[in-house]
């Protein structure tokens, strides 16, 4: 009877125009939210280095060549680096001093050795499990980071001796050594890969080890730091490509493309999340306001029922669960319409070459109850100062 | 035994009373009105539970005021208005609520009526607060007041006196301690206002509550314990 005299007689058309627009606000939020993670999320994982991080290194010019100009950092230099605000940290990426080769040792693959280039860089860069990535003398081996085109010309070697190629998986079971001299001693140590690199051209070790091959077979020459890791923030790419270019460096040019993309990508979705944000926002106000104007409709029998003595916490109850049922049939439909947006978006990327996880993420779900919950809280507020207003 | 009668029969309950004092008390729109000695209206006032008070005075003198300010709808006053010994601006809306369904019952002047609602569902919605009588016993009194056969007939399509005869149907569906009737009669004949007065007297009678009926000088011919000027 309540609901009758209050919902009864109600300007419908100004009803179905704010829950169509709470409905698209709603939409627009789970959508982009859940693709803005998973977007972000994807090729996470592929590489060892987390997001916008770089190797970069001194431009070879010809003054350089003429050792007119140096090409190694210095300590200041590096300093200077790390005070930058868009600039998370840096450090510098050791070489080794000694020579080295790499050779396998396995009876499952053929013989195959060459001398490599070793470098290790400080572990909080790595994406790497913590307990895979030490080493001690007398360990069973070192674990190390391989450059994925390290894997691609060993699997043409393979290829060319008539063997099956190897996979990702099957190449970390597959045992390698070490191989470390100098003109005065040498030592083989067993070695395994425990992960793959883009990003970086050289075998990658932990940093124990080569302060062990650096120590014992270093070739007395001063160790000159000559590439720097560099971790800029998420969204500052464009910043951190400045700084490059003016300081006369450079790096990878798949890793600059990767971060600048990134960063677009990011800056573009924060825009986007905006945007949602600002829907949902006016489409719940326009619900409120809408709510609003139903109780100034409705002063006169508002009025009419606390005089009759009807409690007004009642009455607020009325409008309160009235509107939260709208938002709450807004919600789920807004949810629903996601999932087909979702089914089609996922084929779309996915025919796009892009298989990005399909999965649902708990992000929408939180901000749509983020957003009930706001909504909710506001209804309420107003249906009591609309009602008290009356009293 | 009228219908009425038999049905309030049914309905004996015995209530504490409340007194109420006007100490004072000085609308502030009126306070430029000279009032006389005898006056509500800056004197001090005692309304005895269940006494039966006529309020008589011309327009504009403030008898909707009255009923405004002694239901809590109006606090634009001087002076204090207190039921048994406390000043009613200080209740809180819960206690508003409670008197408003258990201890004042009002008649207002303009009837506050849902003109979209039929007479049942008008009837119904004050009922359902306390709950005091059935659906048959609503339409019992309707027929004593000879509206029964507008029961489901929208509020707002009915004349100003069936209109005035639901409000004052709808105002005796609650247990009280008074009942304030704001000009009740003003559209209805004699005949239909002694059939109401009737009704209202019986309910009082057996509430054992008092009644202030403000009138514009007619006190249509009821017995009153006090009469009361402004």
């Amino acid at each position: 009877m309540l609901n009758k005299l209050l919902f009864k007689n109600q300007d419908k058309k100004q009803l179905i125009i704010a829950i169509i627009g709470a409905f698209m606000g709603i939409t627009f939020l789970i959508t982009s939210i859940h693709y803005i993670i998973k977007v972000n999320d994807f090729g996470k994982g592929v590489d060892v280095f987390g997001p916008n991080t770089i190797i970069v290194q001194k431009k070879v010019t010809n003054a350089s060549s003429l050792n007119l100009t140096k090409t190694d950092f210095s300590n200041k230099e590096l300093q200077k680096i790390k005070n930058e605000s868009f600039i998370v940290d840096v450090q510098p990426v050791i070489s080794n001093n000694f020579d080295v080769s790499f050779e396998t040792s396995d009876s499952l693959v053929p013989y195959f050795r060459t001398d490599v280039f070793i470098q290790t860089v400080d572990q909080k860069f790595l994406g790497v499990q913590t307990d895979q990535w030490h080493w001690k003398e007398g360990d069973d081996f070192v674990p190390m980071i391989m450059p994925r085109e390290f894997l691609v010309m060993l699997n043409t070697f393979m290829c060319a001796s008539g063997i099956p190629q190897i996979s990702d998986e099957l190449a970390k079971e597959v045992k390698f050594k070490f191989k470390i001299w100098n003109g005065k001693g040498m030592e083989r140590v067993n070695a395994r890969i425990v992960g793959f690199t883009n990003e970086v051209s050289s075998l990658l070790v932990p940093a124990s080890f080569m302060k062990f091959g650096n120590d014992k077979y270093s070739d007395g020459t001063e160790q000159k730091i000559t590439q720097i890791i560099i971790a800029g923030k998420e969204s500052e790419f464009g910043l951190v490509e400045d700084l490059l270019n003016k300081k006369g460096l450079e790096t990878k040019n798949a890793q600059m493309i990767v971060g600048r993309l990134k960063s677009v990508v990011g800056t573009l979705f924060i825009v986007v999340l905006g945007i949602s944000i600002i829907a949902v926002l006016a489409s719940g106000l326009v619900l409120i306001q809408y709510m609003q104007l139903l109780m100034s409709r409705n002063s006169y029998e508002v009025r009419t029922l606390l005089r009759l003595g009807y409690n007004p916490t009642d009455i607020i109850k009325s409008f309160f669960y009235y509107f939260i049922k709208i938002f709450g049939i807004v919600a789920s439909l807004g949810l629903l319409v996601f999932f087909v947006f979702k089914y089609f978006l996922d084929e779309m990327f996915a025919s796009g070459g892009l298989y990005i996880d399909t999965e649902m993420t708990y992000f929408s779900i939180i901000s749509l109850l983020i957003s009930y919950t706001i909504f909710a809280l506001a209804s309420f507020n107003t249906a009591k100062r609309g009602i008290f207003k009356q009293f | 035994m009228s219908n009425f009668g038999m049905i309030l029969e049914n309905h004996k309950t015995k209530y504490t009373k409340m007194d109420i004092i006007l100490n004072n008390v000085m609308p502030i729109p009126l306070a430029s009105i000279q009032h006389g000695d005898d006056s509500i209206w800056g004197n001090f006032i005692e309304l005895k539970a269940s006494k039966h008070i006529l309020l008589n005075a011309s327009s504009g003198k403030g008898k909707s005021t009255f009923t405004m300010a002694v239901i809590g709808l109006r606090k634009d006053y001087d002076g204090i208005i207190s039921f048994d010994g406390k000043n009613i601006k200080n209740y809180s809306s819960m206690d508003w609520t409670r008197i408003r369904q258990n201890k004042i019952s009002v008649i207002y002047q303009d009837l506050q009526l849902f003109p979209n609602l039929s007479v049942a569902e008008n009837l119904i919605l004050k009922n359902s607060l306390t709950d005091v009588f059935s659906e048959n016993e609503m339409l019992q009194m309707l027929e004593e007041l000879e509206i029964d056969n507008k029961w489901q007939q929208k509020c707002g399509l009915l004349s100003m006196g069936q209109q005035q005869r639901v409000a004052i149907v709808r105002a005796m569906l609650q247990p009280f301690e008074w009942l304030i009737m704001d000009e009740p009669f003003s559209h209805l004949d004699i005949e239909n206002a002694k059939k109401s007065m009737d009704m209202i007297d019986a309910r009082c009678k057996d509430l054992n509550a008092g009644f202030v009926l403000t009138t514009l000088g007619d006190s249509h011919g009821y017995k009153y314990d006090q009469e009361l000027k402004l």
